[in-house]
């Protein structure tokens, strides 16, 4: 049976005021309603004014998605009544969208992209001592609102949930590359996904945040919807909800018809006419892609394909990093190797992005440049990942007590001991039972307080253990 | 000392032959008892003083249509929704009226939100006209007719038009109404009825005051986005320009049936004046203007039912105790706080607006407006300005218009909606009386072309 996919993609646009005013739109040490005025109040006579570096944020998405730049577009009013919305309409696009007609490849497929359009954020409502339907009041924060906002639409053509799931993580990589977007922000894209299977009506589910869960909602839905089929029974057009703690997802509100938000065109804003100047000069300013930044660091540092990309598309600022440390040391093989398989793995641990770490490049080095000088082994280096992402402390420091390396000689002496000390198991040894030799090898190096390279301490015991 | 003008009066501020200070509370007391005769104002300011040090209007009484906010001072665009509602930022016509200088002595009575013809749709009361008072003031900015009609001190009136609220009241109370070019003057600060049609304006006693307040609230503001780049001027030069040599038409549909004969005849008699001195005046048609009046209401109707939705008892205006829910709650405050012409716009503009009737009312009437431009476009590519009666009657009684249907209410605007539609500037200038009731005449001019209206409209004064 075949499946039919779209999404709708909303991001918060990191510009440093509102769409339509001049509040800032970062709100995080600030009081519930300090960033507002009577324009995101919706004050009786005042007026919106749009920030232009909305528009070209929005434009800028266009041109990543490789989308047509509308040429005049003007700004829509979508009237209903909700108290997240001071006018109790919201300034949006509907029939000039920033850009229309464009497509994003994943894998090998293309995924058509239907339109991207620029609208302000509502408040955040708080629902006290329940959720919508049994709280008793509801207190509100405008601080949101008026925050721009960009959606972002495709056709139906994802065939799997796991294909969405790649779709989000690139275009949030996108997003991010484009500066458009901050993805530490709360709930920085939400997704709205529409799902059918063959037979049966659209199925849409609202208001979903994080990847996994988009591709878990739809994976619920997928199989719900073929059961029903299955057995003949009719898919009903319908709103639902993912429950992220089930993984499920239940019906919310059956659609008779589509809601009627009377639109007519915002008479605050003037028609918007973007010449061909315009286009060009932002295009000449974009900044690097996911993509093209994939296919640079296979040129430029010489890393395989799955590193790079790795790299890129796990999260911006551990490129920037990766980056950032090849300029201060360059081996860019050493420094992804252990970007990826250790400082990665312990952030990840923690639950924590690279930016917000305490890791930082110049002391990352530091670590490399220890091992490359002989200072501390492999080995050691990697416990001391745990406590290095932890503290952020001084590799250097941290290692300072075991800083000096031990002398061959001097590990030698301790084979020669441990030897004599276990001899019954060298004996196993040479009477053919190898795996003794690691039994061994780490006997010597707790004796040697971990200073000395267990590849030196190995070919030491098998030179002992030959000779005799 | 009697001061008769404004232009006197800050001319004798200027030299210091009077104190402002102390006209001023003398002022105050005379609108106060013309308030008591006629109730223009919602709210008189009984401590007003000049704004700024100094400036061109300083120590001028002014008053402000009352729905253009106004910083401390009650602002309620003559809804009950709204009373009480004190804006916390002066409109920017009214930040620069306080930077010229003038005081602000109060707010003028107005159809609640515009809606009106006749200012019968008031919630705090119908201003009577001072020449009759059982008959109308027009409206909407009926309270700004009444009170410049009535003062008897230098006096200059702020009032707004959306299809004729300048024009309708200043015909009816004899008055001057000047309506500026869309974009000309600032809306920020203005609660909007229909913003792509609402203008701010003037009424006044005579062709110069207009043209002088123009001149201090006109010019671009970054914070009304609508509003145009084209520098302000001294707008009072034009009172000399001559009118010799000027191409002025009749257009034929503005003087045919519905309109009071005896109108129509004194203004094509005021027209050859115009001609013997030196103006070439002719016919012409204007085929669209019977589409006006509709199209007008389409836009007009849908924008004020998306500007009314913020009014919901939450953030400001009206409040009640909270009962039910979202819901029942804005209802409740809603059913209570707008008057019954409020209600029907509503409805009317959201039915406009709907799946079913957007594309055959709202996107249609916008077809309808471009093609008016287009043909006023036209004409003024010919001629310097219109020549029209500026209302179809003359002032009508209370009694009469409780009798009127809504529809034939809105029929009265039909020799302002075309104009006012198309973003023209209109300035009405009193031309005599009829049975003792003043009538006015329209002089319609292009984009920005204030002046010409204002050269036309100062000569027409003189032929008094
Ligand atoms: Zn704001």
């Amino acid at each position: 049976m075949s499946v039919m996919i779209g999404v709708e993609v909303h991001t918060q646009l990191n510009t440093e005021s509102k769409i339509f005013c001049s509040d800032s739109t970062d709100a995080r040490d600030k009081k519930p309603n300090e960033n507002t005025c009577p324009i995101c109040l919706g004050f009786p006579g005042s007026k919106p004014k749009l920030n232009k570096r909305a528009l070209e944020f929005g434009m800028l998405i266009g041109l990543a998605l490789n989308c047509k730049i509308t040429g005049t577009m003007f700004f829509s009013r979508k009237a209903y009544f909700y108290p997240d919305l001071s006018k109790n309409y919201q300034i949006t696009q509907y029939e000039a969208p920033v850009a229309t007609e464009g497509h994003l490849a994943i894998g090998d497929e293309k995924i058509r992209i239907r339109r991207v359009h620029i609208e302000e954020d509502p408040a955040k409502l708080m629902y006290v001592d329940g959720d919508i339907n049994t709280a008793k009041y509801v207190i509100m924060d405008y601080n949101r609102a008026g925050t721009p906002l960009a959606e972002i639409v495709t056709e139906p053509d994802f065939t799997s949930p796991k294909q969405v799931r790649a779709f989000l993580e690139k275009m949030s990589s996108i997003l991010e590359h484009l500066g458009v977007y901050d993805s530490s922000k709360e709930a920085s894209l939400r997704v709205d996904a529409n799902i059918s299977v063959d037979g049966g009506e659209r199925v849409e589910i609202k208001n979903i945040t994080g990847f996994e869960n988009v591709e878990k909602a739809l994976s619920f839905e997928l199989v719900r919807q073929n059961g029903l089929r299955r057995v003949n029974a009719t898919v009903k057009r319908e709103t639902r909800h993912f429950n992220a703690e089930l993984k499920t997802t239940s019906a919310l509100r059956t659609k008779e018809f589509e809601e009627d938000y009377g639109y007519i065109f915002d008479p605050d804003l003037p028609t918007i006419v973007v010449g061909k100047d315009w286009v060009e000069e932002l295009q000449a300013n974009m900044p690097e892609l996911p993509d093209q930044r994939v296919a640079r660091f296979i040129k430029q540092y010489k890393l395989n394909d799955y590193t790079s990309t790795v790299l890129v598309y796990t999260d911006k600022c551990l490129a920037d990093f990766f980056e950032e440390s090849c300029k201060l040391y360059k081996k860019p093989e050493v420094v992804s190797n252990w970007l990826m398989n250790y400082i990665l793995k312990s952030l990840n641990w923690r639950s924590e992005r690279i930016r917000d770490s305490k890791v930082k490049p110049d002391t990352f080095i530091e670590m490399l440049k220890l091992i490359e000088d002989g200072k501390i082994t492999e080995r050691y280096a990697k416990e001391l990942v745990k406590e290095y992402v932890d503290t952020g402390t001084s590799p250097k420091k941290l290692a300072e007590k075991n800083i000096v390396k031990m002398s061959e000689a001097d590990v030698e002496k301790i084979v020669v001991q441990t030897l004599k000390q276990n001899s019954n198991v060298a004996e196993e040894y040479k009477a053919g039972r190898k795996e003794s030799l690691q039994f061994l090898i780490g006997k010597v190096l707790a004796a040697t307080n971990k200073q000395a390279d267990p590849n030196i301490i190995r070919k030491l015991l098998l030179k002992e253990l030959e000779s005799k | 000392m009697l001061i008769a003008t404004v232009r006197d009066y800050l001319e004798a501020v200027k030299s210091g032959e009077i104190k402002a200070e102390d006209f001023l509370p003398e002022a105050i007391q005379k609108a106060e008892r013309i308030q008591k005769a006629y109730s223009p104002f919602i709210t008189i300011d009984k401590k007003a003083r000049p704004s700024a040090s100094k400036g061109p209007l300083y120590g001028l009484p002014v008053s402000i249509k009352d729905s253009i906010c106004t910083n401390g001072m009650q602002t309620t665009a003559g809804s009950k929704i709204l009373e009480g509602y004190i804006p916390p930022f002066d409109a920017t016509c009214v930040t620069r009226i306080k930077d010229s200088g003038a005081a602000i002595i109060g707010k003028t009575a107005m159809d609640e939100f515009g809606f009106g013809t006749f200012s019968t749709n008031c919630a705090y009361g119908a201003p009577k006209n001072p020449l009759d008072i059982e008959r109308s003031c027009g409206g909407s900015s009926g309270g700004a007719g009444c009170i410049t009609a009535a003062a008897d001190f230098p006096h200059i009136a702020i009032a707004q038009s959306t299809g004729g609220s300048i024009t309708a009241p200043a015909a009816f109370t004899g008055t001057v109404g000047l309506t500026p070019t869309y974009g000309r003057v600032s809306r920020y600060g203005l609660i909007d009825y229909s913003n792509s049609m609402d203008k701010i304006g003037v009424i006044s006693k005579c062709v110069y005051d207009s043209a002088l307040m123009l001149s201090v609230i006109s010019g671009h503001d970054p914070l009304d986005s609508t509003s145009s780049e084209v520098k302000s001027e001294d707008f009072t030069k034009h009172l000399n320009s001559d009118v010799k040599g000027m191409k002025i038409a009749l257009p034929k549909e503005y003087f045919s049936s519905g309109i009071d004969p005896k109108i129509a005849k004194l203004v094509r008699d005021k027209a050859e004046r115009l001609q013997q001195l030196g103006a070439k005046v002719e016919d012409v048609s204007l085929p669209l203007t019977k589409y006006a009046m509709p199209a007008y209401y389409m836009i007009a109707l849908s924008e004020a039912s998306t500007n009314l939705a913020k009014f919901c008892g939450l953030r400001y205006g009206l409040q009640k105790e909270i009962q039910g829910n979202f819901d029942e709650y804005f209802s409740k405050i809603r059913t209570e706080g707008f008057g019954e012409e409020a209600k029907r716009r509503i409805i009317f503009g959201t039915y406009a607006r709907m799946a079913g009737y957007r594309d055959a009312y709202y996107l249609k009437a916008f077809k309808v407006r471009a093609r008016i431009i287009d043909e006023f476009k036209k004409t003024f590519a010919k001629y310097d300005a219109l020549i029209t009666p500026s209302m179809p009657i003359l002032p009508p009684k209370f009694s009469d218009i409780s009798k009127l249907s809504p529809i034939q209410i809105y029929n009265m605007d039909i020799m302002t909606t075309a104009p006012n539609m198309a973003g023209m500037p209109t300035l009405s200038v009193p031309i005599g009386k009829i049975d003792g009731l003043p009538v006015g005449m329209q002089i319609i001019s292009n984009h920005f072309m204030e002046g010409k209206t204002i050269a036309i409209g100062a000569k027409i004064e003189e032929l008094k």
